[in-house]
């Protein structure tokens, strides 16, 4: 089957630098083809390329511009690109599954979301447990991932006034993403339920529980079913 | 702490000071930011002094008022920012090695000239690396005395080798010395979305002053003059190069350093040069902050020159 990736375009990013853009729009082949570029790319030209980061429609690639000219790497990651195939999967990298409560004191937006969109609150959790997201990128905080494409029912704007705090583990939706807040920090995402994921552990080998182009899939569960897993993972 | 631990005991932790080295590199694609020293260049020279490598750790004394008591006898290296260092209540001017032993008192003051002062001892500090690096990252909790992200606190101790007998004190000689007085030109390589700022906001850009302002940080430095015109994009967020510059909604440029977040989702002009930066952060707020084009060429040709200097 052909599938055509989005054109590249390269944009300078300072002395060390290139940022490689694939078009303006979420393309749910990218992460995995990101991820695997990543991998390509630092196999491949260990010596010219130091560091290599996707997220969404880029890729940012920092180079030792002693060993190499600006000019010439494009050239360089022009032949590369090439070389990563483009495939129009979604099941690529591995699935994590993320128990989570939805509603009630861990999910304070549940009610108005269901009302927002029309739907009944089961119909909301279905919806967002029902499907995998692909992880498009990792930051704010060490390991936080940002994950998409929402169902287009559940699509909404944040919240006109972001809340002062939001508790660390909300699972939250916004646009067309949804995520889990890493810590207790000021947002403006609809918070549908709590999960109490650790996004990083500098001691964990893996340190993070997915990259890039990993899927993660939340499951509906209660409290005490919540608990069990927790004690679980702590063995 | 055992009888024979020797170094450096923390006795007042002033406004803020952290243990940094080079910084941490290969985790950003999980979100892990660089860290390092703001002023890369003054810590360079407090590591050279000392013929230390260059990946040494040594503590940024930010704003000043660190004391500490010396429980070893080695070299140090003080670079950068005048804080008006004492040692036993003699005043030090920064800008070299010397000897230091049991008992000494070092007493950082207030900032007389510079914002930063690097404090550098023969082989480094010796606290715990995680993920390849000792540089303290308070949004990561990575880094510093106990690895967890803190800036120095009372009480931490300051592990460091023991030098048996005397080195040569040493002094950069004063044409390397920075000026740290007066107005900074930050030099910028357009990049990143350049294009999608019209003409006659690159004008304003480059003829209006702005100021650092005083919620500048080690993520960031925010400038505030008359806002710039930022484009609306609606993009999704990418991943910031040092020195990348942003332009958020109310059209203030912050200029993204060590400790940045990874991704951005701010249109940006381009990257300042980073050798501008390095003086940028000896810069108080208040200070005067003009731009001036750069190409990627003659930047690149001083970056070269820097880190063949200092052997990096």
């Amino acid at each position: 089957m052909s599938f055509k990736r989005p054109d590249a375009t390269f944009e300078l990013a300072g002395v060390n630098a290139i940022l490689v853009r694939f078009g303006n729009q979420l393309n749910s082949a990218l992460p995995a083809y990101l991820s695997a570029l990543r991998d390509h790319l630092l196999t491949r030209h260990p010596s010219i390329i130091s560091q290599v980061v996707p997220a969404y429609t880029t890729i940012l690639v920092e180079y030792d511009p002693r060993q190499c000219r600006m000019y010439d790497l494009q050239l360089l990651l022009e032949r590369e690109l090439q070389m990563v195939a483009f495939e129009n999967t979604t099941q690529y990298g591995k699935l994590v599954e993320l128990p989570v409560v939805y509603g009630g004191e861990h999910g304070p937006d549940l009610t108005a979301v269901a009302d927002a969109c029309g739907l009944s609150e089961q119909a909301v959790i279905e919806l967002h447990s029902g499907q995998d997201y692909q992880v498009y990128a990792q930051g704010f905080a060490p390991g936080f991932s940002y994950l998409a494409e929402l169902p287009q029912q559940l699509r909404l704007p944040r919240l006109s006034t972001p809340r002062q705090k939001v508790a660390a583990g909300s699972v939250a939706i916004a646009e067309q993403q949804t995520a889990v807040y890493p810590y207790d920090s000021p947002g403006g995402w609809h918070i549908l339920g709590y999960t109490p994921v650790t996004w990083f552990d500098p001691q964990a080998s893996p340190m993070t529980p997915v990259e890039v182009g990993d899927r993660v899939r939340f499951k509906a569960v209660t409290v005490q079913q919540l608990d069990a897993w927790v004690k679980e993972q702590a063995r | 702490m055992s009888q024979s631990a020797t170094g450096f005991q923390v006795i007042r932790k002033g406004f803020f000071s952290l243990v940094q080295d080079a910084g941490r590199f290969g985790y950003e694609h999980l979100g892990v930011t660089n860290g390092g020293p703001m002023d890369a260049m003054a810590a360079s020279w407090a590591n050279r002094l000392l013929d230390n490598s260059s990946d040494a750790s040594l503590i940024e004394v930010t704003a000043g008022g660190l004391e500490l008591e010396v429980r070893t006898q080695t070299m140090i290296a003080v670079t950068g920012g005048d804080l008006n260092l004492t040692v036993n209540g003699e005043p030090q001017a920064p800008w070299r090695s010397f000897w230091v032993s049991t008992g000494d008192r070092l007493r950082f003051g207030t900032p007389r000239l510079g914002f930063r002062a690097y404090l550098g001892v023969q082989g480094g500090f010796q606290v715990p690396e995680v993920l390849g690096s000792m540089a303290t990252v308070k949004r990561d909790k990575l880094g510093g005395v106990c690895g967890r992200g803190e800036a120095l606190q009372d009480g931490d101790f300051l592990a460091s080798g023991i030098l048996p007998e005397e080195g040569i004190a040493r002094q950069i000689p004063e044409r390397f010395m920075p000026d740290y007085s007066g107005p900074l030109t930050l030099h910028i390589i357009p990049g990143y979305q350049q294009h999608a700022f019209s003409k006659s906001t690159w004008q304003q850009l480059m003829q209006q002053p702005f100021e650092l302002d005083t919620r500048s940080d080690r993520m960031g430095a925010r400038l505030s003059g008359s806002p710039l015109q930022s484009p609306t994009l609606g993009m999704y967020s990418e991943p910031l190069s040092y020195a990348a510059v942003q332009v958020p909604a109310d059209g203030q440029p912050i200029i993204m350093l060590n400790d940045r977040q990874t991704l951005g989702g701010y249109p940006k002009l381009g990257n300042i040069l980073p050798l501008d930066c390095f003086a940028l952060a000896q810069r108080q707020p208040g200070t005067k902050i003009r731009f001036a084009p750069i190409g990627l060429m003659t930047a690149q040709q001083q970056m070269r020159r820097y880190l063949r200097f200092f052997g990096l």
